[in-house]
């Protein structure tokens, strides 16, 4: 279904550059304009780099670590949405060490994530919910007696979507899309650290802050955090056109 | 001839009571109709005996401390302002082992001078660096910092003359200087002794980056927490700027540089250099993906030196005295002294700045004095809340950035938290994650959530609920913030707990009540 | 001090700030110092002055931990739980502070916690306003909320 009705995301957006650069992407070499990232340069040659704060609409950000890579000479694991290709790069997008981080990294994530996936509205449109398949996820050590936001208030105030803080991975896509994609500037995080939650003007009902209703930040959400009435009304949709307005 | 008499205006002695103290002082002195010159120096690192008073005599100054606000009357009755018998008389300031062992290149003048005075200043070397600087061209002055050996003071250790070659070689319109003074790190204090200190060590040394990579704006980021760093900085800036040391025309060499301090908000995070910049900016302290390096696009998206204090200090005096002299001291590619801050469980604790090389145990022991409780010391954290905790199997390694990191340990800012064996490390491991989940930025996953399930398995480990398997998840946890998380406040926390329990396992483990 | 006397003083910080690179912070500061926090009404006010949007006000002052936005206790004392004053029993003296001021009345002293005041060799140590304790026994402690009249 997600197949059909998503178009594929490259992860970060295209760069136009007349200089192009070729590296190698698990063994295959790949020539992309210079200033891409590495995950798109993956994607472009066919490598699904695990993501989920990276979107090709937005700037990349780096704050999900899914996309974490291995470069030869260079220390550590850097993120690929952030990392640009350079010329002769190498760089290794699965092996053991890797899986192992991203699994651990999506063990944090469904510790503080509820685990109704089969009633939520987003079951099968849902990148939290695929990165959990992807990375093998199969058991969450930390149990689910922990700190959490899984009773957090829903904010159901906007006629066409609701805002549903339990599910927020704080990926920041939404406030992202907000200010480059329609300018408005009406979503933040409050707070920092684990108490980081996205916050409508002053922690307020989207209704009553400075939000107009766009739909930028639903369409951004990779989870269910934001969603669309209808589709909680109806379920996915089945197929998609292409229209011009936004609203 | 009137009476020289020196209390120190430094946080700490403040907070020991200097204020009521140089009160009573100028009070009794006026009672006994004597003249009396106070001035208010910075702080001589000696800690233990703040409040120490020095008097100036013919045969140098002479110290007295630890000295309350009640004892004024009795040193007066000694003639202790001619240096006269008392239990408190330490003898000769200079003479005293703890200052006489030190190598002082930064704090060189730090408890000597009055902090405020520019004609002191001048008279103790001030602004000879600067104005050798002058003389050259901005590639010169790089590479005499670059062949220094001097490495970023902050923690990171980076090369401050590559990072600042960087900005040279990036064409901009505008550049700027940016002094990381968001000292943060429990155990550390150095920065703040120096900017109450030796202010103008610090606008020298930020003036002098100016001319090397054509900045003409500079900004010190202080925390909140040092408001007396702030009054100081902010006084000698008017003054070093009225003097035209500072301001559109620096001593009439048509080079212009501004000064300007701000101040933080309450965010450990703001140590690190990416939010710290974003916090300059007005915006929330959160974490900047690298690359682009701030050198490239730092503040405001222009290319940007960011230093830490102890680093910008430490530059008049390699302009002054030459990087062969500098770079002689220190061990390996540990080039340089480091201001080290003795801390915590300590009988004598202070800023002890030695070349690169000298040893734990030396410094616990020989300046130290062991602990204050008297008890055993069981660990010591060096370099700060992400620094790792050391055994006394790893005292005698010499503190070299190269040699700590073969321990898998760091020297970071020189901060030694000393903890006699008392301390359970477990809570202390308990705490390392706590103070990640309260200062977490909360960008990346690693840390935004990690840290609060941290806090939780430490709370099992210590109830005792299945160790074992719960001992393996925090080092799953611990490697999966090592290496994922964007910065070092989640990236090092690892550091803490797992020397913690890699050394101290016992502390684990739940006693099992007899 | 009323709303209208809140607005001025307001409006005379952002006037005299607003024209800084990255004037928020010091703004904010000035406004906590002023009137001893930041009053939620006033972000509207501060947002235009900076042409920024309420949200973007309030994730900064809800980021520092260091700004407030409800009025402060008649008196805050900060003490220091980090590293270096732990080794030197400052859980207790938490714990002796806080059962001390139990008995006072709401509103009269609040406790928080800070992380490093560099007084670490002279722990454990505290911040009351701008005024800085080291080696705070508990005897000290009560000596101190004596002289600053606290009733317990």
């Amino acid at each position: 279904m997600l197949e059909q009705l998503n178009e594929k995301d490259f992860g970060t957006p295209r760069r136009i550059a007349e200089q192009e650069v070729t590296l190698e992407i698990d063994g295959m070499q790949v020539t992309v304009a210079a200033g891409t990232s590495i995950m798109r340069a993956a994607a472009e040659s066919g490598v699904n780099v695990p993501k989920l704060c990276a979107t090709d609409s937005l700037e990349p950000f780096g704050s999900c670590r899914l996309c974490l890579v291995e470069i030869e000479g260079r220390k550590g694991y850097p993120a690929s949405c952030t990392t640009q290709v350079e010329r002769g790069m190498k760089v290794r997008t699965q092996t053991p060490k890797l899986q192992a981080l991203r699994k651990g990294v999506m063990e944090l994530y469904i510790s503080d994530h509820p685990l109704d996936c089969l009633t939520c509205a987003a079951n099968g449109n849902c990148e939290l919910q695929d990165m959990a398949g992807v990375t093998g996820l199969r058991e969450v050590r930390y149990g689910y007696e922990g700190e959490n936001h899984i009773h957090s208030q829903k904010d159901e105030s906007n006629p066409y979507f609701t805002y549903d803080p339990s599910k927020c991975i704080v990926c920041n896509r939404c406030v992202r899309a907000c200010e480059e994609t329609q300018g408005t500037y009406a979503l933040t995080i409050s707070g920092r650290g684990f108490e980081s939650r996205v916050s409508p003007g002053q922690d307020q009902p989207f209704m009553d802050s400075e939000c107009v209703s766009c739909g930028a930040c639903v369409q951004a959400c990779p989870t269910a955090t934001l969603q669309e009435k209808t589709v909680i009304e109806l379920g996915q949709a089945e197929h998609s056109v292409v229209t011009t307005c936004a609203y | 001839m009137s009476i020289k008499i020196f209390v120190p205006g430094d946080s700490a002695a403040l907070a020991l009571g200097a204020d009521a103290l140089a009160k009573n002082i100028l009070a009794e002195a006026a009672r006994r109709n004597m003249a009396v010159e106070l001035v208010r120096n910075g702080s001589r690192g000696m800690l233990w005996l703040e409040p120490l008073v020095e008097v100036q005599t013919a045969r140098g100054r002479v110290a007295f401390g630890p000295v309350s606000a009640e004892d004024v009357g009795a040193l007066f009755d000694a003639n202790f302002q001619n240096g006269g018998k008392h239990a408190l008389n330490l003898g000769l300031t200079e003479e005293l082992a703890y200052l006489k062992k030190q190598e002082r290149l930064t704090f060189a003048r730090v408890g000597i001078t009055d902090p405020l005075s520019l004609e002191d200043y001048l008279a103790h070397d001030g602004f000879q660096g600067l104005r050798k600087a002058l003389t050259m061209q901005p590639a010169a002055i790089v590479q005499q910092v670059t062949d220094s050996g001097l490495r970023g003071r902050g923690g990171a250790a980076f090369p401050t003359g590559i990072k600042w070659k960087t900005v040279l070689n990036t064409a901009a319109a505008q550049k700027y200087i940016v002094c990381n003074a968001d000292e943060g790190d429990s155990g550390t204090f150095a920065d703040r002794m120096l900017m109450e200190g030796d202010p103008f060590v610090l606008i020298e040394g930020m003036t002098i980056a100016a001319l090397a990579v054509g900045a003409t704006q500079g900004y010190i980021y202080v925390r909140s927490e040092y408001p007396h760093s702030i009054t100081i900085l902010n006084e000698a800036i008017a003054a070093a700027r009225k003097a035209g040391y500072l301001g559109p025309n620096i001593l009439n060499s048509g080079n212009s540089f501004e000064l300007e301090v701000r101040k933080g908000a309450g965010a450990y995070v703001c140590g690190e250099e990416t939010s710290l910049l974003e916090s300059l900016e007005g915006k929330r302290g959160i974490v900047r993906a690298k690359p682009p390096l701030p050198a490239i696009a730092g503040l405001f998206g222009k290319p940007t030196v960011i230093n830490n204090v102890i680093s910008l200090a430490s530059v008049p005096i390699i302009l002054d005295r030459g990087a062969a002299f500098y770079k002689d001291y220190g061990m390996g590619r540990s080039h340089g002294t480091l201001p080290f801050q003795l801390a915590g469980n300590i009988k004598q604790g202070g800023l002890i700045e030695k070349a690169f090389g000298v040893t734990l145990r030396e410094l616990m022991y020989d300046f130290g004095g062991g602990s204050a409780s008297g008890r055993p010391i069981k660990a010591v954290q060096v370099g700060g809340p992400l620094g790792a905790y050391l055994p006394e199997s790893q005292w005698d390694t010499p503190l070299d950035y190269e040699a700590y990191t073969a321990l898998w340990a760091v020297l970071g800012h020189g901060g030694i938290v000393v903890h006699d064996d008392s301390a359970d490390l477990a809570k202390l491991a308990r705490y390392a994650m706590k103070f990640c989940a309260i200062e977490s930025c909360g960008k990346c996953t690693p840390c935004r959530i990690g840290a609060t399930r941290g806090v939780e398995v430490m709370d099992k480990i210590i109830a005792g609920q299945d160790t074992e398997a719960q001992v393996e998840l925090l080092r799953d946890l611990c490697d999966t913030m090592l290496n994922g998380s964007m910065c070092a406040m989640g990236g090092m926390t690892p550091y803490p707990v797992l020397s913690a329990l890699n050394h101290f396992p016992r502390d684990f483990v739940k006693k099992i009540p007899v | 001090m009323n709303l209208a006397r809140h607005t001025e003083s307001i409006a005379s910080i952002i006037s005299s700030q607003q024209n800084r690179p990255g004037a928020l912070l010091p703004i904010l500061h000035d406004i906590q110092e002023a009137l001893g926090f930041i009053p939620p009404d006033s972000i509207q006010q501060i947002a235009s002055a900076l042409n920024l949007s309420r949200a973007e006000v309030h994730g900064v002052i809800t980021f520092y931990h260091h700004f407030r936005t409800t009025p402060p206790a008649r008196h805050t004392i900060e003490i220091c739980c980090a590293e270096a004053c732990q080794s030197m029993g400052a859980e207790r003296l938490v714990e002796h502070a806080k059962q001390r001021l139990a008995g006072s009345k709401h509103g009269e002293c609040e406790v928080k916690p800070v992380y490093c005041l560099g007084l670490c060799a002279t722990s454990p140590a505290l911040m009351v306003g701008e005024e800085l304790h080291a080696r705070v026994t508990p005897e000290k402690f009560d000596r101190l909320i004596e002289q600053m009249g606290i009733k317990t």
